[in-house]
C-alpha cells in the first residue's frame, strides 16, 4: 500500500496579536510561529498506523518554504519512510487551485493507493485541496473521514455529518481521503526516533523539478485572488470585566446569580 | 455571468435549510448582476421537493435518478459536469454544509471553475463579484475576487444569507434525462451511522460550563467538574476536547455536535469559532473566559473576562460558593 500524505505548515494565530501588513493583503506573519496543521497530525498517524497493519510505504509531502523542513522531517519521525518538499519562490501565492495543482504533479508520477490530507487547513480555512487533488489525479475522494478499514482494493470509512450523524461509506482505491480531527490519538514523538531520521535527505523540489511553468503556479495559476484583508471591528460584543482574577470572578458570580447562573 | 444556479441540499427526502439560504444569496447576487436564478435538484422521486422549490424559484432543474437518494459527491460531480458546463457562464452557490465541503472542491475543478469555500458575503463591485470570508483561525476577514473566471462556485457559511419566503411564485420545473449510466460508482453509500447517547443530555442542560482548548493538553478535570457542580450544572466542551478524548462526543457543543440554548453558557478557553457558535446562539446569556481579547468568542458573549481560565476558575468558584451561603 502506497500511501501519501499532504501537509500544510501554517502560522499559529490561535492566541497571537495580529496586524495587516503594508500591502493589506495577509497579516504580518514575521512575529508569528508556524506549526503543522492540526488536521495534518491526524492524517500522518492514520497513513502510520494503516502501513503498519497492511504494510507498504508513507510519502509525505508539502508545498512550503523552507523553514517546513521541522514539519516534514517530525512527520519521518512520526513513521513516514520519505518526505519531499516542495518548493519555488514561484509558488508563492498559489491558492487551493495551485497548490493542488504542484501537488498532483508531484503524485502522479509516482505510486500511490491512498492519499490522505487534513480536511481543512486552519489558516485559509480553504477546506479544498483533498477534494481538488482528488479531481486533477482522476481519483474519487472524500472529506471529514474517520474510521478508516483498508480491505482488498475497496477502504471503508465514516464522513462526518451535522448534529453527531455520520454516514458509512465504501470507496475503491486509488482514493484521496481528507480526514476529520479525533479520528485517531496521534503518537508521542520519542527523542529517540527525532534522532534516528535527523540524517535523512528530505528532497527540494523547484517548479521545473516538479515538472511545471510559471504560468501554472503562483498568482498566476490562481483561480481567486486576495483584494485585501481586515481585522473585523471592534466594539461590538462583549462588555469586557476588568480587575484581578478575584474581582473579575467575583462580578462573573453576582451576574450569574441575577440570571440564574446558579442552579 | 449571466445565470445563477443554486443546488438544493436534501436528506432523508427532506430539502435542508442550508438550500433556502443558498437561494436567498442566489436572489440577492442575481439581482445586483440582473440574471437568471435557478435551482437545481438530484434526487431519488424528486416531485415533491421540486414543488417547494419552486414555489421559490423562478426555475427548477430536476434529475430523478436512485442514485441520488443520499448525497454522494461520486454522482453529483458525474451528473452536474456536463448538464452547467454547456450553459456559458454561470455562478454556482451551495450551503457550505458537511456533504458540500465533500463535493465542492472536486465539482470546481470538473466545471473548470473557480471556487471560494465559506464565505459570509457576496458583493457585485463595478460587474465582478467578491465574496468575504474568514481566515487564520476566523479571527481576520479576507475579501477575494475570481480574477476573470467565466465559472464560479461559492459555498456559503450557515446563518449569512437569512431567507424569507417570498411564496406564490410558480417556478417553471424542466426535467433533465439523468446523465449517469449504467457503471457503478466508485463511491457507495452504505448507511447512517447515529451519534452515541451519552449519560448526560447537554441539549437540555440550563448551565453549561464549557471547555475548549485553552483548558490546555493535560487539564486538571477535578477543577470544571467542581466548578460545574457548583453551578449546579453540566460540562461540555468544543471539538479538540473530544478530539483529544478528554471529554465523549455527546458533550460536543456546535454544528456537528449538539446544539444547546442553556440559560447561561459558561465558555472556558474556546476561540469561538463559527462551528461552536453555531450550536450555542440559543442561549441568552454567554459569559467567556479567553486570555485574548480578539478571540471572536467575544462577539457573541454578553460578558468576558481577558485572563488565564486557571486563574479565574477557581476564583469564580469560591465566589459562587460564596454567594450561596
Ligand atoms: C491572506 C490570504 C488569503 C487567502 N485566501 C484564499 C482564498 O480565499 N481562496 C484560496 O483558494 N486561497 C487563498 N489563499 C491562498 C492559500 O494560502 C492557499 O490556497 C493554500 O495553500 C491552499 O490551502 P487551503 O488553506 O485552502 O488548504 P485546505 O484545502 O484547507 O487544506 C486541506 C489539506 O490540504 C493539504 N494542503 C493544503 N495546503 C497544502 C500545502 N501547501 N502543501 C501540502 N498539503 C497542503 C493539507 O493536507 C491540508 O490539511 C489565501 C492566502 C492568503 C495569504
Ligand atoms: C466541518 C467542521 C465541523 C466542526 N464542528 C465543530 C463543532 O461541532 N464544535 C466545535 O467546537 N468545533 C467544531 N469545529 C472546529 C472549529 O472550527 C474549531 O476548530 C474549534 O471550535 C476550536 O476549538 P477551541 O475554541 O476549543 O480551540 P482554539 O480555537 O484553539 O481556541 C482556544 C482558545 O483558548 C484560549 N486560551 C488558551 N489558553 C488559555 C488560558 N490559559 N486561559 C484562557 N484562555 C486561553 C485561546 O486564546 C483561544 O482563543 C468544526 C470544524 C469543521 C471544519
Amino acid at each position: 500500500m502506497d500511501i501519501v500524505v499532504c501537509m500544510k505548515w501554517i502560522p499559529d494565530t490561535s492566541e497571537a496579536e495580529l496586524a495587516v501588513d503594508s500591502g493589506g493583503k495577509d497579516i504580518k506573519k514575521d512575529n508569528l510561529d508556524y506549526d503543522i496543521n492540526d488536521w495534518d497530525r491526524f492524517a500522518i498517524e492514520e497513513a502510520v498506523r494503516i502501513k503498519e497493519k497492511v504494510g507498504g510505504k508513507v510519502t509525505v509531502v508539502s508545498v512550503a518554504p523552507e523553514d517546513a523542513e521541522e514539519m516534514l522531517r517530525e512527520s519521518l519521525a512520526r513513521g513516514a519512510d520519505e518526505a519531499y518538499h516542495l518548493w519555488d519562490d514561484t509558488f508563492e501565492g498559489s491558492d487551493g487551485y495551485a497548490v493542488s495543482r504542484i501537488l498532483a504533479q508531484f503524485i502522479k508520477g509516482r505510486p500511490h493507493d491512498l492519499i490522505l490530507t487534513g480536511t481543512l487547513a486552519e489558516d485559509d480555512g480553504g477546506a479544498q485541496v483533498g477534494g481538488m487533488l482528488a479531481a486533477m489525479l482522476g481519483l474519487p475522494s472524500s472529506a471529514l473521514v474517520s474510521k478508516i478499514v483498508i480491505q482488498d482494493s475497496k477502504v471503508t470509512f465514516n464522513r462526518e455529518l451535522e448534529g453527531g450523524l455520520y454516514e458509512a461509506v465504501e470507496m475503491d482505491l486509488p482514493a484521496v481521503l481528507a480526514v476529520a480531527t479525533g479520528l485517531n490519538e496521534p503518537r508521542f514523538v520519542s527523542i529517540r526516533a527525532v534522532r534516528k531520521v535527523a540524517g535523512m535527505d528530505i528532497p527540494m523540489l523547484d517548479l521545473g523539478e516538479v515538472g511545471l511553468n510559471e504560468a501554472q503556479v503562483g498568482s498566476q495559476g490562481s483561480r481567486i485572488q486576495v483584494e485585501k484583508v481586515f481585522l473585523p471591528p471592534e466594539g461590538e460584543g462583549a462588555e469586557i470585566i476588568k480587575g484581578s482574577p478575584e474581582e473579575a470572578a467575583a462580578r462573573v458570580a453576582e451576574i450569574l446569580k441575577e440570571k440564574g447562573g446558579i442552579g | 455571468m449571466k445565470q445563477i444556479f443554486v443546488l438544493a441540499e436534501h436528506r432523508k427526502q427532506q430539502l435542508r435549510d442550508t438550500t433556502w439560504e443558498a437561494i436567498a444569496a442566489g436572489r440577492k447576487v442575481a439581482g445586483e448582476f440582473g440574471a437568471e436564478l435557478s435551482c437545481i435538484l438530484l434526487a431519488s422521486n424528486p416531485d415533491g421537493m421540486a414543488d417547494q422549490l419552486a414555489k421559490e424559484c423562478p426555475k427548477v432543474l430536476v434529475v430523478d435518478d436512485p442514485k441520488f437518494e443520499t448525497f454522494n459527491s461520486d454522482s453529483f460531480i458525474k451528473a452536474l459536469t456536463p448538464i452547467l458546463k454547456d450553459r456559458g457562464p454561470f455562478m454556482l452557490i451551495m450551503g457550505n454544509s458537511n456533504s458540500v465541503i465533500d463535493l465542492a472542491p472536486g465539482l470546481s475543478v470538473a466545471l473548470d471553475a473557480a471556487l471560494a469555500t465559506d464565505c459570509f458575503g457576496l458583493e457585485v463591485q463595478d460587474g465582478k463579484l467578491q465574496a468575504l470570508r474568514q481566515i487564520y483561525s476566523y479571527k481576520v476577514n479576507s475579501v477575494v475576487s475570481f480574477k476573470d473566471a467565466e465559472r464560479v462556485v461559492v459555498t456559503l457559511r450557515a446563518g449569512s444569507f437569512p431567507f424569507t419566503p417570498v411564496a406564490g411564485q410558480t417556478g417553471a420545473v424542466e426535467k433533465i434525462a439523468s446523465p449517469l449510466g449504467a457503471e457503478p460508482l466508485r463511491k457507495r453509500f452504505l448507511n447512517y451511522v447515529e451519534a452515541e447517547k451519552g449519560d448526560v443530555d447537554i441539549a437540555s442542560a440550563d448551565i453549561i460550563v464549557s471547555l475548549g482548548r485553552g483548558i490546555g493538553d493535560e487539564p486538571e478535570m477535578e477543577a470544571f467538574e467542581s466548578l460545574a457542580e457548583t453551578m449546579g450544572g453540566v460540562l461540555a466542551c468544543s471539538r479538540p476536547i473530544v478530539d483529544k478524548s478528554i471529554l465523549p462526543k455527546y458533550h460536543q457543543v456546535g454544528t456537528s455536535g449538539v446544539e444547546v440554548k442553556p440559560k447561561v453558557y459558561l465558555a472556558l478557553g474556546i476561540s469561538g469559532a463559527f462551528q461552536h457558535i453555531g450550536g450555542i446562539k440559543g442561549s441568552p446569556l454567554i459569559i467567556a473566559i479567553n486570555k485574548d481579547p480578539r478571540a471572536p468568542i467575544f462577539r457573541v458573549a454578553q460578558y468576558g473576562i481577558v485572563g488565564d481560565l486557571h486563574q479565574v476558575v477557581p476564583a469564580l468558584e469560591a465566589k459562587i460558593k460564596e454567594l450561596k451561603k
